[in-house]
């Protein structure tokens, strides 16, 4: 976990820069650099970016927050073009908010000369993406290698209760990178980082003023216009980084932007004159009670009266609670469809939901708990921050976009999500899986909870084959799936036919045929899945000679090391950690003897996160395999990467490791 | 006709809440097999009355089976200036055809069409996000639109998608006369489908058609599935008026109303092109100059609005901005051209690596795509516009060898783009690796890459070094821990040659035991396609390009050690193509593997599947074939 929370003790130095980070001062020596300085495949850099967040005060809307953002491009090559194509997304409901875009220009060297271009309004389009969410796609004009690009636009937001996401790094280089806040003394936000990096941070306490202008009208004089003037303080943040390098993606990694360094804030506490301190999200405690409190949250869980009648006929008689609630997870599950969207908010309110059987994630999972409370079943909603939101890493409303039920029990939380149909207890969606949830109890506590699988999800595998004189193999394959890899392959392989799947386990292993394809328990979720089928190939059995080669694997071996790079930047993520065990059985043909065996060989992490092991003997014409891989861990730290590599390459060379025949 | 007039009213003409005909229990098993969807019945109605108006109405009912079916559902209608929908709306039914919902056109959420960044457009749809509670389900779709955009006549496909089966499927299109509307029938052969043409109506209709499995090499589906094209003679596109009597008209009309007025270069550029030619004659060295021109000034940007969507931005503001899409990249360079006396042809095709022709016995709009072709002595030699690095003259796998509309100022003409044969797509590799006793493996491969081989690779040298190990290591994926270094590119643009050198380090390439090592001996040059086996092949099979790969390496084995079984050499020869492959020893320690892979371009009826499958099976097996070494 200290990976992502760099907690940072914020040193205030004051820092004066010599060069000036403004916009309008291109160079030659600028425009004339070929290549990133330190990023030589760089395809474009920042130059620098700069933003700045300013509360503006209007009689009529009071604060406004206006953030205004400096970009200056480097377009080194000609796959880097797209950096001159940009795209600010605003949003333009009730708290919707606006964006001017101003000094825009391209620079180039013409003659040995700076030329500017001047965005014009053909290169400026607003797109209305739908009703909530508009897009202002910008153009840059005479984009060329070499080019330097300035764009300056302002993004006006009428909520204050949160301030922007600001990325300080990006997948092209940022050479300098600052970030400052203007926060009016009526406004506390708390601020939050993600990322490796630490920026340095500056403080200053600025005075600024408000005139408001009031009409008095009494009836009696013409009307008067008085003028006040209101001063206060501003505290002003800078945050710079500077050679900020490039951010990857890599193979296994859960979600991008849990590494990429940002600020966010929070709006937590409001103090305006003349008025009581209003305090905000700052705690747990607070954010649970607003979302509590939230009428799409709170008042929905506790509607009740819609399913009565229903769960009334369905729990009839039943008086074991683990009982009870096995029947109304597996009722909300086969009567709610899940329409595709997040939120621990409603879409369309229980009660609608529940009449026509389709709602958003909070429709159903809070229907979930309201209709266990009901039963008498001590059920609470847990709030999740899906795979695809990033990690939840500190108090605030919008950490998380997803809510699930819990039950709490002898210190024990079950977990239930009704949205996919292939759930259970503890077996959730896999966008769920994204390390800590937050209970919100009936009484206003919360408490943190582990979202991630504890026990292994196996898959047991058991082949019996036979190898004929001519090198053919034939067999039959009994492949069992537990838990996750139950689920996933109901999600994935529910609705596909079973000459589908013959064709797919044909595709997937080359040079084979299938044939008796089956699988039981597909909607009978209490059990594994259990597929069979018998194979036959031409292609697993090498003849030099005198003498047989064959991998007792057959086509089921691991023939690639998963991990290919050299090095690792971020965790590797597993998403469940589980165990893989093949029961191997091989009879060879008469008049062939066993010449060389693999040796066994067992291989195990110090902390057991992981372990293999393959265990190989004979006796008489048929050579028996036991192997199992375990990954105990769904996350496997970059300081382990080297270690984990290493295991995999000698997975892979068991996994191809021939046993040799040779003729009698 | 009476039945069809029937059955309209009785689909359209009566609402109950319960529609006995929409019980999934009525499809008969021969339409469920293999179907994810059903498409119950659906009747497209068209009328065109005036050059400028069309309207389309639109009846459906698709039974969806499983969610693998949901895609197949088109529950959304476009619109834009030019295009209003009159009326939109849905109703569900669930197996037994009692009605679940209905939803009416406030239901329909509208969106923009363009989504990524860089494409806009003001095109907008209004479209129905449903979420099934229940499978199967049927759902009824109807809509009117009208548009002025006559050029553009939905097509008719009975057969939607793989996976689909149609118990009905009709059109009708009841045309004014005097427009002359013109169709194009494909692949009908081995389908009942049922026409009934009068002077001023046409309608096909189809019943009972089969779910169809995708196989692996089908040709495309427009290439194998029965499909109606239409066009006009007299057209109007974005509030302008067409003809297209031939593709001769047609160009004619096309040039003078979408291309001639936007040709006007600024003087200054003019100025600028003419110093930079200076004294060449050569029309050839000339269109050099102005491409690298062109690919270093612009960069592509797909703009589309209105007109825009067909019209190419002025060649002046594309002088200005320095951006466009294929339409207005290409005409700016055309106009370049005509600036200094060089003519070209702005050139229409249906871009894409699955080849295909523009219907040349129909002439309308067709095409996806815009490039230039330039005229030298006899030949044409092919632009393409949009790229900032592609080598002058070098269209590539985007749009070779099809059928192509040239729209010359006095008319149109079809012509098919450049053949890359399978010896100019040519592979050619250089290795060598020294074995250890520990099975680890050291070596330098040297590949030239030619033709379209080119075009796949020649990319690689302006990719980060990170994605050209990505790419390496997955174009050997059959060395296993293997390790690339001192990667190093040469591209001759001029010679279509693009090489690649690098050297190689893999533990664990041969396996030991019992003082033994086991190893492919052709290290490099693996070819691992093998299409899937069928039971049943129901299809033809197309190889659109031939291909040529040539490799030839020296391998050491390490000190002390001698062979014990190496591979016999393999030739085979047939008419999809060659292949040879020799293990020599050419001396105590050394050997040499060498191997040529011919592959043709062909298109062969399915009864030659398993034989052209076993072909590549054996290579692959043969490619892979490994020697023993023992220690002396």
């Amino acid at each position: 976990m200290k990976f992502f929370l760099t907690t940072l003790a914020l040193v205030c130095i004051s820092i004066t820069y010599s060069q000036k980070i403004e916009l309008g001062k291109v160079t030659l020596e600028e425009l004339n650099e070929k290549n990133h300085v330190s990023d030589t495949s760089a395809v474009a850099a920042y130059l620098f970016k700069k933003g700045e967040v300013k509360f503006n005060y209007s009689q009529s809307e009071g604060f406004i927050i206006s953030t205004n953002v400096k970009l200056k491009i480097k377009i080194y090559k000609k796959e880097g073009y797209d950096w001159a194509n940009f795209s600010v997304p605003f949003s333009t409901g009730q708290y919707g908010q606006t964006v001017d875009v101003k000094n825009a220009a391209t620079y180039n060297i013409v003659a040995g000369k700076i030329e500017k271009t001047k965005l014009k309004s053909d290169g400026e389009f607003e797109e209305k993406v739908n009703k909530y969410w508009s897009r202002k796609k910008i153009t840059m004009p005479n984009v060329k290698e070499g080019s330097i690009i300035e764009l300056e636009y302002e993004i006006k937001d009428k909520g204050i209760g949160s301030i922007d996401e600001w990325y300080f790094q990006s997948s092209i280089p940022i050479n300098y990178c600052e970030y400052s806040t203007y926060i009016p003394e009526y406004f506390e936000y708390n601020t939050y980082w993600k990322g490796f990096l630490a920026p340095t941070v500056t403080k200053e306490v600025l005075n600024e003023s408000i005139i408001s202008t009031y009409k008095d009208r009494n009836y009696v004089t013409p009307t008067q216009f008085s003028n006040e003037k209101t001063e206060y303080r501003v505290n002003k943040t800078k945050y710079v980084l500077k050679d900020v390098s490039s951010i990857k993606d890599e193979s296994f990694v859960n979600n991008i932007r849990n590494y990429t360094s940002s600020i966010s804030q929070e709006l937590s506490l409001l103090r305006y004159p003349n008025s009581p301190v209003k305090t905000f999200s700052t705690d747990w405690e607070t954010i649970v009670k607003n979302i509590y409190e939230y009428d799409d949250f709170g008042p929905e869980l506790n509607k009740s009266g819609y399913y009565d009648n229903d769960l009334n006929v369905l729990l009839k008689d039943i008086t074991a609670q683990p009982e009870k609630a096995a029947i109304i997870f597996n009722y909300v599950k086969s009567r709610m469809n899940w329409n595709g969207m997040n939120g621990y908010g409603c879409e369309n309110g229980v009660r609608k939901a529940y009449l026509e059987k389709t709602g958003n994630v909070a429709d159903i999972n809070l229907m979930l708990v309201s209709m266990l409370r009901y039963a008498g079943i001590e059920a609470n909603p847990i709030l999740v921050s899906t795979r695809n939101n990033g990690i939840s890493l500190f108090p605030s409303s919008s950490a998380f976009n997803y809510v699930i039920a819990g039950i709490e029990l002898d210190n024990q939380v079950v977990m239930l999500d009704a949205t996919d149909k292939n759930a259970l207890p503890n077996i959730l969606p896999i966008r769920d899986l994204n390390w800590f949830g937050r209970i919100v109890r009936k009484n206003g506590s919360s408490a943190e909870i582990n979202l991630m699988p504890a026990s292994n999800s196996k898959e047991n595998i058991n082949m019996l084959a036979t190898i004929s004189d001519s090198g053919e193999v034939s067999g039959k394959i009994r492949d069992q799936y537990f838990d996750y890899n139950a689920f996933i392959f109901r999600d994935n392989y529910g609705s596909l036919s079973k000459e589908s799947m013959t064709e797919k386990i044909e595709k997937n292993h080359k040079e084979i045929e299938v044939s008796e394809y089956d699988y039981q328990n597909l909607k009978d979720l209490s059990k594994p899945i259990i597929e069979s089928y018998a194979f036959n190939s031409n292609n697993e059995v090498e003849i030099i000679g005198d003498k047989m080669y064959f991998s007792p694997f057959l086509f089921l071996s691991m023939d690639e090391n998963p991990f290919k790079q050299e090095t690792r930047e971020y965790p590797v993520d597993f998403i469940f950690p589980h165990q893989d065990k093949y029961m191997i059985s091989v009879t060879i043909p008469d008049g062939y003897n066993f010449e060389t065996l693999p040796q066994s060989k067992a291989i195990k992490f110090p902390d057991n996160s992981m372990q293999f092991s393959y265990l190989i003997s004979t006796s008489g014409k048929t050579v028996q395999l036991i192997y199992s891989l375990e990954v105990n861990q769904s996350i496997v730290s970059p300081e382990n990467y080297a270690a984990l590599k290493e295991l995999f390459k000698e997975i892979v060379n068991k996994h191809t490791e021939k046993i040799v025949l040779k003729k009698a | 006709m009476k039945k069809l007039i029937y059955l309209l009213f009785f689909f359209t003409g009566c609402i109950y809440s319960q529609k006995i005909e929409y019980s999934t229990l009525l499809i008969s098993d021969s339409l469920k097999t293999n179907a994810n969807a059903v498409v119950r019945f659906k009747q497209v109605d068209i009328t065109i009355p005036a050059q400028d108006k069309m309207t389309i109405k639109t009846f459906s009912a698709i039974t969806v089976l499983n969610e693998l079916g949901l895609d197949d559902l088109d529950l959304a209608e476009s619109f834009d200036k030019n295009r209003t929908i009159n009326s939109i709306e849905a109703t569900v039914y669930d197996s037994s055809g009692k009605e679940l919902k209905k939803f009416k056109r406030k239901d329909f959420r509208d969106v923009s069409v363009a989504d990524g960044f860089s494409v806009f457009s003001d095109n907008r749809m209004l479209f129905l996000d449903y979420t099934p509670i229940t499978y199967p389900f049927t759902m009824v779709f109807e809509s009117e639109i009208t548009t002025s955009n006559t050029a553009f006549i939905p097509s008719w496909s009975p057969i939607e998608n793989y996976l689909v089966s149609t118990e009905k499927s009709a059109l009708t299109i009841d045309c004014n006369p005097e427009l002359k509307l013109k169709y194009k029938e494909l692949n009908f052969s081995g389908f009942l489908i049922e026409k009934i043409e009068s002077e001023n109506k046409i309608s096909y209709s189809a019943n009972k058609l089969k779910a169809i499995k995708r196989q692996e090499l089908t040709p495309s589906a427009y290439k194998v599935f029965p499909v109606v094209m239409f066009s006009l003679e007299k057209f109007e596109l974005e509030n302008v008026k067409g003809n297209a009597i031939s593709w001769k008209d047609f160009g004619k009309w096309y040039y003078s109303s979408l291309l001639s007025d936007t040709e006007e270069i600024p003087e200054e550029t003019i100025q600028k092109i003419k110093s930079l030619i200076g004294n060449e004659k050569d029309k050839l060295k000339i269109a050099q100059i102005i491409y690298k021109y062109v690919q270093e000034k612009t960069r592509y940007v797909s703009v589309q609005v209105g007109i825009g969507g067909w019209k190419p931005m002025l060649a002046k503001d594309v002088d200005k901005f320095g951006y466009g899409d294929c339409k207005a990249l290409t005409n700016y360079t055309r106009s370049l051209l005509k600036s200094v006396g060089v003519e070209s042809y702005y050139t229409v095709v249906f871009a894409g690596k699955n080849k295909k022709d523009l219907q040349e016995d129909l002439s309308s709009i067709q095409g996806n795509h815009v490039i230039l072709s330039l005229p030298i002595q006899d030949n044409l030699i092919w632009l393409e516009c949009t790229s900032q690095i592609q080598p002058f003259g070098f269209q590539g796998d985007f749009t070779d060898d099809r059928k192509v509309l040239i729209v010359k100022p006095d008319g149109g003409e079809i012509v098919n783009t450049k053949v890359f044969t399978e010896k100019d797509n040519l592979e050619k590799i250089t290795a060598s690796y020294t074995l250890d006793s520990n099975g680890k493996i050291i070596g330098n491969v040297i590949s030239k890459f030619y033709g379209l081989q080119y075009d796949d690779e020649f990319h690689m040298e302006r990719e980060s070094r990170e994605n050209q190990l990505k790419s390496l290591k997955s174009d050997y994926s059959n060395i296993n821990n293997l390790k690339i270094n001192n990667i190093s590119f040469s591209n001759d643009k001029d010679k279509i040659e693009f090489i690649e050198k690098f050297d190689v380090e893999a533990e664990n390439y041969g396996q030991v035991s019992n003082g033994k090592i086991m190893f492919p001996l052709n290290a490099f040059d693996q070819y691992n396609y093998v299409p899937k086996k069928y039971k049943t092949r129901e299809f033809p099979f197309e190889i659109e390009r031939g291909y040529t790969y040539e490799s030839e390496t020296e391998i050491t084995l390490p000190d002390g050690y001698s062979i014990e079984a190496k591979p016999n050499s393999t030739e085979i020869n047939n008419e999809f193509g060659n292949y040879k492959i020799e293990f020599l020893q050419t001396s105590s320690s050394k050997l040499i593997c060498k191997r040529k892979f011919v592959l043709f371009k062909g298109f062969y009826e399915k009864e030659k599947y398993e034989t052209f499958r076993k072909f590549l099976e054996t290579i692959a097996k043969t490619d892979n074939s490994k020697a023993i070494i023992y220690k002396v």
